[in-house]
Order: C-alpha cells, then sequence, then structure tokens
C-alpha cells in the first residue's frame, strides 16, 4: 500500500484522503479524529495520560490530543465537523493490581476521554481494554477504522 | 493437545538442523568475553575471519546508539573504544537479525516487528541494569533480549493453525498464552527458543533468559535477576506495543520480579515513559 503511513509511538500526524494511517497497540491509546468534510484526519498514539511539565507533548494524552486538533485546525478543519474514534489501553492479563503500571491502559482511556471532551469532539467508536494488542488502519477516504485484534478484524464505519 | 503437532515440534527440536543457524564466530566470541584472560588481540581476530560480518559490525559501532563520538575503522579501534562487552553485543546484532527480522505468521508479526521487539527488549534490559546496580550483567540483559523471542520463530508456523484453540484455552482456563501454548502444542516458545539457544552453543544464563522469560521465578537461582530484568524489560515493549502480536498483553507481569529489582511504581513508569526516545536512538540498528 503505497499511501500507507505509519504512526510510532509517542507520534502524531495529520493527513488526507487516500492516506491510511496505521499504528501497533498495546496499553497505548491511538486516538483517531475524522473531519469529514475535508476528509482530512489526524492519528495520535500517546503512552501515558498526563504530561508531567515540559516533557515530549506527543507521548502524553492531555498534550498530543490538543496538538492534534490544532494541526488539524490550521488545516481548515472545522471543529464541528470532526469526530474521533479511539482504541487500545489493553492491560497485562494477570498482574497484581496495586502497580500503577498494572492501569495505566485504563488511565490512558480516562485521560484520552478527558481531552476529546475539554474540544467537544465526540467519541463515535471505541475498541479499548482487554488484553489484546491491536493493529488499526484509520483510512481517510471515508473515515472508517479497521482494527485487528487476536486474529479477528473488525471496521467501525460510524463518521 | 494435538499430539501429531507436538510430535512434529519434537522431530524440529531432535533434528537441530531444522532449528535456526547463527555462524559459530557468535558462540566463540560470548565465551571468549566471559574469560577473564582472553586477549583483545585474540577476539579481534577472530571476528576479522569473517570478512561480511566485519563491514556490518564496523557500521553498528558508528550508530548513534554504541557511538562514542569518535569514527571507528576497525575492530581493534572499537574494542579498544567501546569494550569487549559491547563489541560482543554488536556481533549479536549483526549475525541474529537474519534469524529475527522475518514475517512471523501465527503471531501476526510484519516483517521486522519482531527483531524490532528484540532489539527494544535489549536495551531496555540493559537500561534496567545498569539503574539497578547490576551493571556487570547489563551486556548479557542486553544479549538475551534480543534473543529471548527466537522460538517464535519455529513456533509461529504451529501457532497458526491452532491459534483459536490457544486463545480459548486463555480465557476458558484463565492461564497465560505462552501456558495455552504449551497445553494446546505440548511446548511453548521459550523451550523451543531455549533449544536454539543450546544449538548455538550459548551459555547457560542465555539459555535460561530465553526458557523463563515469561516465568523468571522459575529460573535457576542464581539467573533469577537477570531472568528477572529481561521479564520487565519484555512486559513493558509489549504494553508500548513494540513487537506486540496476536498473543497481545495474554501474559504476565510478575510482581517478584519487581520486588527482587526493588523496583519503585514511579522508576517502572519512568522506565515505560522512556522508551520512545530509547527507539529513537535505535533507529539505525533497525
Amino acid at each position: 500500500m503505497d499511501n500507507l503511513l505509519n504512526i510510532g509511538v509517542a507520534q502524531l500526524a495529520v493527513a488526507e484522503n487516500p492516506v491510511i494511517m496505521r499504528t501497533i497497540l498495546g496499553s497505548c491509546v491511538g486516538i483517531c479524529v475524522y473531519e469529514r468534510n475535508k476528509k482530512i484526519g489526524g492519528m495520535a498514539h500517546i503512552l501515558l495520560p498526563k504530561n508531567p511539565g515540559n516533557a515530549n507533548p506527543e507521548k502524553y494524552a492531555d498534550t498530543a490530543i490538543p496538538m492534534l486538533i490544532q494541526q488539524m485546525l490550521k488545516k481548515g478543519c472545522k471543529r464541528e465537523f470532526m469526530t474521533a474514534k479511539i482504541a487500545g489501553g489493553a492491560s497485562m492479563f494477570k498482574f497484581k493490581s496495586t502497580t500503577t503500571l498494572a492501569n495505566i491502559g485504563e488511565n490512558n482511556v480516562e485521560a484520552t476521554r478527558q481531552a476529546l471532551a475539554k474540544f467537544s469532539i465526540p467519541i463515535v467508536a471505541e475498541d479499548i481494554g482487554g488484553s489484546a494488542g491491536r493493529i488499526i488502519d484509520f483510512f481517510l477516504e471515508d473515515g472508517r477504522l479497521k482494527v485487528k485484534a487476536s486474529g479477528d478484524e473488525k471496521i467501525y464505519y460510524k463518521v | 493437545m494435538h499430539e501429531h503437532i507436538q510430535q512434529r515440534i519434537q522431530s524440529i527440536i531432535q533434528n537441530v538442523e531444522q532449528l535456526p543457524s547463527l555462524p559459530d564466530v557468535v558462540s566463540k566470541i560470548i565465551n571468549m568475553v566471559n574469560d577473564p584472560d582472553v586477549s583483545f588481540k585474540h577476539v579481534a581476530d577472530e571476528i576479522a575471519k569473517d570478512q561480511a560480518i566485519t563491514a556490518n559490525i564496523l557500521k553498528l559501532c558508528n550508530s548513534a546508539y554504541f557511538s562514542k563520538g569518535k569514527e571507528i575503522s576497525s575492530i581493534d579501534r572499537a574494542i579498544v573504544i567501546l569494550g569487549l562487552k559491547e563489541v560482543k553485543d554488536i556481533v549479536v546484532i549483526a549475525t541474529t537479525k537474519s534469524v529475527l527480522n522475518k514475517v512471523i505468521v501465527g503471531y501476526d508479526l510484519a516483517r521486522g516487528e519482531l527483531w524490532k521487539h528484540g532489539v527494544a527488549v535489549a536495551m531496555l534490559a540493559k537500561k534496567i541494569a545498569t539503574e539497578c546496580n547490576q551493571k556487570a550483567i547489563a551486556d548479557i540483559a542486553f544479549t538475551g533480549g534480543i534473543i529471548h523471542d527466537v522460538g517464535k520463530t519455529v513456533l509461529a508456523l504451529f501457532v497458526q493453525s491452532t491459534f483459536k484453540e490457544i486463545l480459548n484455552t486463555v480465557t476458558e482456563k484463565s492461564i497465560t498464552f505462552q501456558e495455552a501454548e504449551k497445553v494446546v502444542m505440548g511446548f511453548d516458545h521459550q523451550q523451543i527458543g531455549e533449544q536454539v539457544a543450546i544449538k548455538w552453543k550459548f551459555p547457560k544464563v542465555l539459555q535460561s533468559i530465553v526458557r523463563y522469560h515469561h516465568e523468571p521465578m522459575n529460573a535457576p537461582d542464581d539467573h533469577k535477576m537477570i531472568v528477572s530484568i529481561v521479564h520487565i524489560a519484555n512486559t513493558l515493549c509489549l504494553m508500548a506495543g513494540i513487537g506486540i502480536g496476536s498473543d497481545g498483553l495474554y501474559h504476565e507481569l510478575n510482581y517478584d520480579a519487581i520486588k527482587l529489582l526493588s523496583l519503585k511504581d514511579s522508576e517502572l513508569e519512568k522506565l515505560f515513559a522512556d522508551i520512545p526516545e530509547l527507539m529513537m536512538k535505535a533507529k539505525d540498528i533497525l
């Protein structure tokens, strides 16, 4: 696929139709924001919920999401045409629940929800939690999201 | 259990030619570095016998992750500037890539993913060892990190045909993916990996890392510490999605391993948070 754009851990990017954005997730959360009018999409791959201060903004939900949306607005996207789909946030299958590390997936999802709510961007689909790894493909042609997890594929069409 | 699969795996193990190969120079160098009386010259000569490997090694010596700033243009200089242990790790990287840089069906790993995972776990394990006052074994943690999942390259085809069953076993019995591999196929990827390490004439400590990286507390007592280091590095890299496959996070994060290394929650989170920067440094190794 020539149009495939791989997004690494703690990276974000904005692109347009016909690009397909891909990332691979464990406890991280992939945030896919789509502007249906312009067919522009942005993807962020966040590792942790809250930026402790001056750390790399792309790594944390509370700083990556505003950055992603700013970049989309700069390209002429309108907030009222934006929706989000989120995936990831898995946890280790077996762990001692007192370790904060074990709850990172959950905390990432929560911080992602809060950051998107601040911009009033609705989450139209979620594929989160559990212990599966996920390969996600975000098609900017129509904003659909393909999630491959545990050998199965699901496609979320709603935008 | 599928007895025919178990038998096929058994025959692969017995007929070692079917297991992946590595040039002899690798085990020679690993064992030389462990010998306190070894001469630099002897090691350099051994590496230089293989021209193809030498060129690749020099390239790696000058990569962002290993370079100490000075241009290195010979193996002798590499040993002087980087040290024997570092050069040994570079030899391992240069020679194992062809074994690990493959599409791993069954585990759903695209080409390059298992290799990237090995390099990430190696770098993180070395960092953990250094930060936990285990600097003397940091290089072994690195080598172990590179090769810990080598068994997956052999087991993948069998996982492909039994994947649904393995996953059902995970949920029904509430056991980890690797435990379910054993239930369904008679072997898990750790056991196959151990056989590969034996074939490669790697020392016992590396065999232990490969054999117990999902169950560090079952490792022999004198290897528990180093296996725990690789276990934690492996868990953190999988959580970060680096080399995560169809087995996902259906594994265990062993609390006793964390306790053995006296790692605080905040330290674990810091190690996890540093993974992206570590991966940036590794760009020209991958």
